[in-house]
Parts: structure tokens; C-alpha cells; sequence
């Protein structure tokens, strides 16, 4: 038995599960897509438990694949994948910018747009971010934060997170986590992609009910 | 069905697994704050985004 700690004021209502396990995917897919995956991840990742067998097939295959692949990954194996396929101006393999697949056009960038509404959020970037806004792993960030709330705010209602889901992951993740499937070099992220494809039908999905 | 019923979006997460997939999902939030994580989420504040000083003013203006 345990006692809860006095002294912190619980300013909303935990989150219900299911929204635990959204922010958790939306957390570790924007962390498989920053940056290369490291040991500390990949064990991690390779530790966890299966997907619950009743769930929703897809995401359950693509989970499950995607701990098996963790398991015989490594970090260098996992940094060089990761260069190939999504860095380097010109030279990847896959573009990891969300206004690649929108259509951008010099006038009505999509940034444009995006910049506004997380200035509507109340989102800013910090200093030290220096990837662009409409980077993958920034956007799935932000509805990380819009799901769970943090840094001293709370959980934004759905319908604040519909909008800024269709507005600006919507148009063009499913896009990217093709593209990143059929990628050259891509084999441990094809199974992140898998993943993130499954996740982004799920959501799709849910937003659509009330 | 035409009409979605209240709650369908909840049932329809929860069908999914979303509502037992807790450990599994938790991964990234698991490995947050690991020495030497490097571009992993540290903490709450290590997200690429934070709140503007007059936001979280006005979250809390309307919180209660």
C-alpha cells in the first residue's frame, strides 16, 4: 500500500488510459524520428511487452515486429540506417519534413500555417531546437503534449487536438511512413514506419468519432 | 451507424488495446531522463515545444 504524496496538487484528472498509451506512441515515434535510435532505446524497446492480442491486428503485428527488431539492432547498425534513409539535403533516401508531402508552394508554405497555430497553442520553440517546425518528430511532439499536457499545462480537449491532427499530421504522415517503408536502406525503420502507419490509421479513425 | 454514439471514440480506442497497451506503449516515456539519451525527451520540458509565459497564465486562469 502506498500514500500518496501530500504536497503535489493534482491540477486535473489522470489521464485515461487509452490517452496514456496515444501520448506513448506519439512520444516514441517522435523519438525514433528525431534522431537515430540508441542502445538505451533499442533495449527498451526490445523489453517491452507484446501488444495486447485483442487489440487492433495491425498495430499489434506492427508492435510486436517491431520489439523482435529491437532485439537485434544495435546503435551503429541504427545510426547508419538512419542517415541513409532521412538525413542529408539531397541525398535521403526519404524526406522527414511534413511540407514534402502538403505541396509546398513558396506563397502558402505550410510553416506559414503552422507556425500560426502553434502560436495559437501556445507552443514555442525552444532555443535550442533547430530542426524546422514541420520536422515529423516536432509534430507528433506537439500532439504528445496536446494529449498529455506537460510543462505545466493540462491535456487539450479533443476537439483542439482534431484540429491541429488534421490540420497539420493528417495531410501527409501516412505519406512519409509509406515512403519510409519503401525506402532503399530502410529495414529497422520500415518496422518504426509499420508502426507508425498502424498508429496513424488508428487515430485517423478515432478522430472521425466523437 | 450513422450517428456515432457518445463515447464511441473511447470504446473504439479502448477496442483497439489502447486501454491495456500501457507498458508496452510506454517505452519512450520509459527510456526518458537515461544518461547520455541523447535527443530522447528528458523531461516534460525537453519536448521541442514549451509554453509561452502567457499561455500557461491563462491555463491557469481557467483551470480549477
Amino acid at each position: 500500500m502506498s500514500v500518496a504524496a501530500p504536497s503535489r496538487v493534482q491540477m486535473h484528472r489522470p489521464l485515461a488510459p487509452e490517452d496514456q498509451a496515444r501520448a506513448d506512441f506519439y512520444a516514441l515515434l517522435a523519438r525514433l524520428l528525431r534522431g537515430a535510435a540508441d542502445d538505451a532505446l533499442l533495449a527498451s524497446i526490445a523489453a517491452s511487452g507484446e501488444f495486447p492480442s485483442d487489440g487492433d491486428p495491425a498495430l499489434a503485428r506492427a508492435w510486436n515486429a517491431l520489439v523482435s527488431a529491437a532485439s537485434v539492432m544495435d546503435a551503429d547498425a541504427a545510426t547508419e540506417e538512419y542517415q541513409h534513409v532521412f538525413e542529408g539535403m539531397g541525398a535521403a533516401e526519404v524526406s522527414i519534413y511534413s511540407a514534402f508531402y502538403i505541396g509546398a508552394t513558396a506563397v502558402d508554405h505550410p510553416r506559414v500555417k503552422l507556425l500560426g497555430d502553434l502560436a495559437d497553442l501556445g507552443l514555442a520553440r525552444r532555443e535550442t531546437v533547430v530542426e524546422p517546425d514541420d520536422h515529423w518528430a516536432a509534430l507528433l511532439d506537439v500532439m504528445r503534449v496536446l494529449v498529455a499536457g506537460g510543462a505545466g499545462r493540462s491535456p487539450a480537449a479533443v476537439a483542439e487536438q482534431r484540429r491541429f491532427y488534421q490540420s497539420h499530421l493528417a495531410p501527409g504522415l501516412a505519406a512519409f511512413f509509406k515512403a519510409t517503408q519503401d525506402a532503399p536502406s530502410a529495414n529497422f525503420y520500415r518496422k518504426v514506419a509499420d508502426l507508425g502507419l498502424a498508429f496513424e490509421a488508428l487515430e485517423t479513425e478515432a478522430f472521425h468519432l466523437d | 451507424m450513422k450517428n456515432a454514439k457518445p463515447n464511441s471514440r473511447r470504446n473504439f480506442l479502448l477496442a483497439a488495446g489502447l486501454g491495456t497497451a500501457g507498458a508496452a506503449a510506454a517505452v519512450a516515456t520509459a527510456t526518458r531522463g537515461v544518461k547520455g539519451a541523447k535527443g530522447a525527451a528528458a523531461d516534460d520540458t525537453a519536448t521541442g515545444y514549451r509554453d509561452s509565459e502567457h499561455i500557461r497564465k491563462y491555463y491557469k486562469t481557467t483551470q480549477v
